[in-house]
């Protein structure tokens, strides 16, 4: 942004050529989302109606319904759209103390192994979790944790770069703090408690989206720790509707739009404590 | 001064194994130990030590070398074209534009719908009959195209709606990275008369480039595992064109329930993973 005036093009330039390559550019992101909302608030029969000759009412629906919706949360979705809240509910909540009481570990005690447990966090993260989600599956029907919320929400809990952002954090607050607890004798605990968490509030969001965004976004996963139907996740449910024989497009499309409204709700409004912060994690050092 | 501070050592690290014991716990348990786990069933056969024989033996078949070929070429092809793509959105995005903020907010906007959504609605824009995709080109005059049921047009159909649910992501570390860069730098450039191709290139681009690693590197990562969009979509097919690694070591485990040959398949991909990775850090970090 801090562009200056020399090095910038001129205004003639913003106006008339960057700016519509601007909004083409968005225009192309945002079609599919636009097409995806309007053929799932339209009656079902309209879906595949406006394609040939094909008319801008593809995605500007002119009659609305919700017939599509009401099917839909008729059948088994509400209870996978819940199932999924419950677990990414339960990571966000569980993986936050985890992660923060990892990262308060890693940056606040001093001890003599501590470089050698962050290089232990490092390398774990540096294993992608899709890439050994088939073994672990395995390991987790052994240990009969498999068609359990339990098996959904365990792998999320230790994440890297949550630990990794939070420590970041951490390093920032005035070393003094700590001395000060320590002379009037607070504990640990309370130390990480009350002055390093309470501080922490924009880290603990941005943590809080990764760990939810990782659980939302899952799908290798439920897929394979699931054959319960009960506890199939959202996306896992819909995926096998896609696989029926006589799957209906409006159904597809509303379960879509659910799918995709709840991060969106939640990710916009806090957009700017998720990109920046995962962005300054993964540049600096 | 500093009496105080030696106490409390030993005590702190006894604390410091209780803070940090959760979440080693959590990573040795489900990111090491089933590293491990594979790589013991890689060298068993119904429960017999046999060596190397199941990698010799992925080695010779023909599908996974065209697995393994497939995915390898979907990255170099898609890798690059990404970051690419994302490098000049970040540049265009960047500017002090009217609405720059939302026209940012809507290349943003599929990053937040699960890969799996965003597969399934383009999956039905790409049918080849009643999709949106013909009939848009029908506008132009373009004759109807196969996408994901021809053995040609599969990977790229899929390479494209990979694109456009990650490239705005990628995008965001990187105009993260350019917010970094000084003004004085381009300043300079400026003073010396250099144009603004030989400033980005120059000076921006160097400046760029431990976010451009970063991306590259986790690009390739997110690349190497796709696998919704395959799994739901195509099945790895037609004719095994879109048979990608994840996906073939999916089918190995669950759908010819090959434990061992898909356990050497993991490791396989851990170890190709870790490589190019390694490579591509070495690279960045050697040159200029």
């Amino acid at each position: 942004m801090s562009r200056i005036q020399s090095q910038e093009p001129s205004k003639l330039i913003r106006y008339a050529v960057l700016t519509p390559l601007a909004m083409l550019v968005a225009a192309l992101f945002v079609l599919p989302l636009l097409w995806m909302l309007a053929s799932a608030v339209r009656p079902p029969r309209d879906i595949l109606r406006y394609l040939s000759p094909l008319s801008l009412r593809v995605i500007v629906p002119t009659d609305y319904s919700t017939e599509s919706f009401r099917a839909l949360l008729d059948g088994p979705f509400p209870r996978a759209v819940a199932n999924s809240l419950i677990v990414s509910g339960v990571t966000v909540v569980a993986g936050l103390v985890v992660c923060s009481m990892a990262a308060f570990g890693l940056s606040v005690l001093r001890f003599r192994l501590r470089g050698v447990l962050f290089a232990v966090v490092v390398v774990s993260f540096l294993v992608p979790f899709d890439a050994i989600a088939i073994p672990l599956a395995s390991l987790f029907r052994t240990w009969n944790l498999q068609n359990s919320y339990a098996g959904l929400v365990l792998p999320g809990i230790g994440n890297g770069l949550a630990i990794f952002l939070l420590r970041q954090f951490f390093l920032g607050i005035p070393w003094e703090l700590r001395e000060a607890a320590l002379v009037d004798g607070a504990s640990w605990w309370r130390i990480f408690w009350s002055i390093y968490l309470r501080l922490s509030g924009p880290a603990l969001v941005s943590a809080g989206l990764i760990l939810f965004v990782f659980q939302w976004q899952a799908y290798l996963w439920p897929l394979l720790i699931v054959s319960n139907q009960r506890l199939d996740v959202a996306s896992v449910a819909l995926a096998k509707y896609l696989g029926q024989f006589d799957f209906d497009f409006g159904q597809l499309f509303a379960g879509a739009v659910i799918v995709a409204i709840i991060p969106m709700l939640i990710l916009l409004p806090l957009q700017r404590f998720f990109a920046p912060s995962i962005a300054r994690a993964g540049i600096k050092d | 001064m500093r009496v105080g501070r030696r106490a409390p050592l030993g005590n702190e690290a006894a604390v410091a194994v209780l803070f940090l014991a959760p979440a080693l716990i959590a990573l040795v348990l489900f990111r090491i130990v089933p590293t491990g786990y594979a790589v013991v069933e890689s060298v068993r056969l119904k429960g017999e030590f046999v060596g190397l024989d199941n990698y010799r033996f992925l080695l010779d078949s023909d599908s996974f070398r065209r697995s393994l070929t497939t995915t390898l070429v979907f990255g170099a092809v898609l890798n690059p074209a990404q970051i690419g793509l994302a490098l000049a959105l970040a540049v265009l995005l960047i500017q002090r534009l009217p609405g720059a903020r939302l026209w940012r907010t809507l290349v943003f906007l599929p990053v937040a719908v699960p890969l799996l959504v965003s597969a399934l609605v383009w999956g039905i824009a790409f049918r080849p009959d009643d999709g949106i995709f013909n009939a848009v080109l029908a506008v132009v005059g373009v004759a109807k195209q196969p996408f994901l049921t021809s053995p040609d047009q599969a990977l790229p159909s899929i390479m494209l709606l990979a694109s456009w649910a990650g490239v705005g992501y990628w995008m965001i570390f990187l105009i993260a990275g350019l917010q970094d860069i000084p003004p004085e730098y381009a300043e300079a450039a400026a003073v010396d008369g250099a144009g603004w191709w030989r400033t980005f290139r120059q000076i921006t681009l160097p400046l760029l480039r431990r976010p451009l690693a970063f991306v590259l590197v986790a690009d390739t990562v997110a690349n190497f595992l796709l696998f919704a969009p395959v799994q739901v979509l195509t099945r790895g097919g037609p004719r095994e064109a879109t048979n990608l690694l994840m996906f073939e070591v999916y089918r190995q485990a669950y759908t010819f329930g090959d434990l061992a040959l898909a356990s050497a398949e993991v490791v396989v991909v851990v170890v190709v993973m870790v490589a190019v990775v390694f490579v591509q850090f070495r690279l960045l970090r050697s040159d200029g």
